[in-house]
């Protein structure tokens, strides 16, 4: 069981260091070497430091988030096309971030803005979905499409009544892009927390993805479990959104791809998806910043690039 | 009273410190104004320079400053001596990285047209930055003038400013009072979308004459529908095009015979990046503009 999870972590590690070593600006290794014992040239310390480890670690931590947040809703609304914005957080966060910058505030107030708006959207949906009686995983599920539906509605208000001179800057923010991360450490942080808090919780989400009556069967109190996941996942999402922006297809694609290979463990399967979704999201970060320098490419596209063909490639080898 | 007095006279005191000890730092810094309303002073002239905008290219080039910009961004298409220049990535995603180790003394940045972030970072890094977007003829003129000045290019750059600024001052006298003739410019076909007065372009329009029939719209770069368009009937279409030639852009208004413009053949193409970015290029535009409005009154 913690095999896979070492060479898993070793790849991880294998591609921060990748990505700190290739760039458009080639830093030779011995010249890299010096920077990390706190010497070198003041170029290469900020090329470096203040450039590439900043965003390899945001990578890293955002992909992580994304996966797993993907993984939990996947298994809480046993639905393999769940991924971490079916219910409509991005769409919160993006109206937050908007409403920010069309009152002309700071990128950390945006960032702040965008939080705010992620979880507005989750009590939302939690408040909506909860209603009177009884609810279930499609419940939640429909709830969650619809108020997304309509957050999408009111990012195209907003963005059709904007001063024109403030849309540019708008787009890039629902684009999403590792480049536009300030701070890699609170995404780091919630990251490592999460997954050391769910681990306990992976046992009980075992069961809970074998359907809810042999959960309840089996002695797992399944709403409260439920609700924590949801939480959880949320919490995970608002903060990689509002670390990068609302990133694409590394949540829906990571945990299946991690299942075809692992099998569906939640115990391991939680962890691999931060390490794996990281790897993927800092090898696609590192491709978007080299293939064509010093144009720069959408790091979205490359994710896509990269997982489509691996993961059709593991689905054809297991049938 | 006299209160008042010794306080106007502390201050000119104070005035008159200040004017001196700027006069005296003039010999070693350059200080100027960007459009941000940011003061930058830079401790000698500006020797390598980037730009990420291709407005901002033209510009630092009108500012006689060409021979000290060490990189431009994609589109930087004008003056030719810019095509050879490395880039550094695009407006929209800027290779921080290659721009870095280019250990620029001076980036122009484009105030609403680079990611927000990564112009913060570059502040950041303490690179320092000139944040450019004029909005008026004069607006261009005194960006020129005031890029000289981080430069040291004053000698070109108030040449060329003034030449603009004469230039488009003349102008406006001939067109003074010529003959009102209501206009439509197409910024883009599908959708369909126009410009306001306050627009640049629209200002083009205003001096030559022309009245613009979605002038008082309130939004900068409205969009609009065909209809709108065939009610005010103006009597002149224009669009931008590459150099200024014909193409297929106006071609959907041909089937309203009904409209002035099209009865009357005034459909008309202005070169796009001319009239679309604020630079010195734009007094050509303006020309070209006030001489097919001119054409468009006698037909």
């Amino acid at each position: 069981m913690i095999r896979p999870l070492l060479s898993l972590g070793f790849l991880a590690c294998a591609a921060v260091l990748l990505a700190l070593g290739l760039g458009s600006v080639t830093v030779p290794l011995p010249e890299i070497w010096q920077v990390m014992q706190g010497e070198g040239s003041a170029l290469n310390r900020a090329l470096l430091l203040d450039l590439r480890l900043p965003r390899t670690l945001a990578a890293l931590a955002t992909g992580g988030l994304l996966a797993v947040a993907g993984a939990l809703m996947q298994v809480l609304l046993r639905n393999p096309l769940a991924d971490p914005y079916v219910l409509g957080l991005s769409g919160g966060a993006a109206v937050g971030a908007l409403l920010a910058m069309l009152a002309g505030m700071g990128t950390i107030l945006i960032s702040g803005s965008a939080f705010a708006g992620a979880m507005l959207a989750t009590l939302l949906v939690f408040g909506l979905a909860h209603g009177t009686g009884s609810w279930t995983p499609s419940r939640l599920l429909l709830t969650g499409v619809v108020v997304a539906a309509g957050w999408g509605a009111v990012i195209t208000l907003m963005l059709a009544i904007t001063p024109s001179y403030k849309l540019p800057g708008m787009l890039y923010w629902l684009m999403g892009d590792v480049s536009y991360a300030r701070t890699p450490w609170p995404a780091l942080i919630v990251l490592v927390f999460s997954v050391v808090l769910i681990m306990p919780l992976a046992r009980n989400l075992n069961v809970l993805a074998r359907g809810p009556l042999q959960a309840a069967a089996l002695g797992v109190s399944v709403r409260p479990l439920e609700w924590t996941i949801y939480l959880l996942a949320s919490l995970l999402t608002a903060t990689a959104v509002t670390t990068a922006g609302s990133i694409g297809f590394v949540g829906l694609i990571v945990p299946h791809m991690l299942r075809l290979v692992l099998g569906n463990d939640q115990r391991i399967i939680l962890p691999a998806s931060a390490l794996a979704g990281g790897t993927l999201l800092v090898l696609a970060d590192t491709l978007a910043r080299t293939a064509i320098a010093p144009e720069q490419l959408p790091v979205g596209v490359i994710t896509a690039l990269l997982g489509v063909p691996t993961f059709l490639y593991l689905l054809h080898r297991s049938r | 009273m006299s209160v008042h007095r010794l306080s106007v006279r502390v201050a000119l005191g104070f005035l008159i410190v200040i004017v001196v000890q700027s006069l005296s730092a003039g010999e070693i810094q350059r200080c100027a104004v960007d459009d941000v309303g940011q003061e930058l002073c830079l401790p000698a002239p500006a020797h390598r320079i980037v730009t990420l905008s291709p407005g901002a290219t033209e510009l630092i080039f009108a500012a006689g400053a060409g021979d000290k910009v060490v990189a431009v961004v994609n589109y930087s298409d004008y003056p030719p001596e810019a095509l050879k220049l490395p880039l550094v990535g695009s407006h929209t995603r800027v290779d921080m990285e290659a721009l870095l180790a280019l250990r620029p003394d001076l980036v122009i940045t484009w105030v609403t047209g680079n990611p927000p972030a990564q112009m913060e970072l570059l502040d950041e890094l303490g690179i320092p930055t000139f944040a450019i977007e004029p909005r008026t003829f004069e607006g261009v003129s005194s960006v020129i003038e005031r890029l000289a000045t981080l430069a040291g290019t004053e000698q070109e750059g108030l040449a060329e400013a003034e030449r603009f600024r004469v230039g488009i001052t003349a102008l406006s006298e001939q067109y003074r009072n010529a003959e009102p003739i209501p206009v439509f410019y197409q910024v883009w076909e599908q959708p369909l979308m126009t410009i306001n007065n306050d627009h640049l372009i629209g200002k083009v329009l205003q001096l030559c004459g022309g009245v613009n029939v979605f002038g008082d719209m309130p939004r900068l770069v409205p969009r609009i529908s065909a209809e709108v368009v065939l009610q005010a009937d103006p009597h002149a279409i224009l669009t931008g095009s590459v150099e200024g030639v014909s193409d297929d852009q106006l071609d959907s208004w041909k089937q309203y015979s009904e409209l002035t413009a099209v009865k009357k053949n005034n459909l008309f193409f202005v070169p796009a990046s001319p009239i679309s970015r604020p630079t010195p290029r734009l007094l050509e535009a303006t020309r070209i503009v006030c001489d097919y409005l001119d054409s468009a009154r006698e037909r």
